[in-house]
């Protein structure tokens, strides 16, 4: 959220964001690399193939976090309607390619994307919305 | 909704940066009231009341009234 504002809440978003998504990549380099040396099965496997998702998952929970922070009421707003247009654009950009993919087969689209789109709608939508009320 | 922000803050001398330190809110929140595209709670209506030491129905118009 620091495209919108520098105070405190965004910065303290931006540095739990960049701690996170520094976890994500060790603990995705973790499960690669302990999955090609040791091939591991069983409750060991299961939790190194959810380990990358939890810092996936927790950039939803920083992101809450910052709306309860988030002492301009403005930005709170901007905030959940980028979230809203995330949520809607993953919505319609998987239910698409769902239906083109039982029609036309085109290639199977990983759920681990749906994340990816999620953020890239949200991030586009900041500057519109911003546009809107400028 | 329409109001008399921009005439208040001329008449105070201040910019809409300024006015958004006083509120403890940012220049882009400030703008979007000030041109009637965003409506502010009730207590940032206030805290606008108190800043300019009038009343909220003296800042904003309320068209159906």
């Amino acid at each position: 959220m620091n495209c919108l504002t520098n105070n405190t809440a965004a910065r303290r978003y931006l540095r739990r964001n960049l701690i996170t998504m520094l976890l994500y990549a060790l603990s995705l380099a973790l499960s690669i690399s302990v999955f090609l040396r040791y091939h591991p099965t069983g409750l060991v496997a299961w939790l190194l193939a959810v380990l990358p998702a939890l810092p996936l998952t927790g950039l939803l929970a920083i992101f809450g976090l910052y709306l309860a922070e988030e002492k301009d009421e403005f930005q709170r707003f901007i905030g959940v309607q980028s979230m809203l247009w995330g949520i809607g654009g993953t919505l319609a950009v998987t239910n698409i390619w769902g239906f083109l993919e039982s029609f036309v087969h085109v290639r199977h689209l990983n759920p681990i994307l749906d994340a990816v789109i999620f953020w890239i709608f949200v991030g586009i939508s900041i500057p519109f919305l911003l546009g809107r009320y400028r | 909704m329409k109001n008399r922000l921009k005439v208040l803050r001329a008449e105070c001398n201040w910019s809409q940066a300024d006015l958004a330190q006083r509120l403890e809110v940012s220049r882009q929140s400030v703008n979007a009231i000030e041109t009637g595209k965003y409506d502010p709670s009730l207590p940032l209506a206030f805290k606008l009341a108190r800043l300019f030491e009038t009343t909220i129905e003296a800042i904003f118009i309320d068209e159906n009234g």
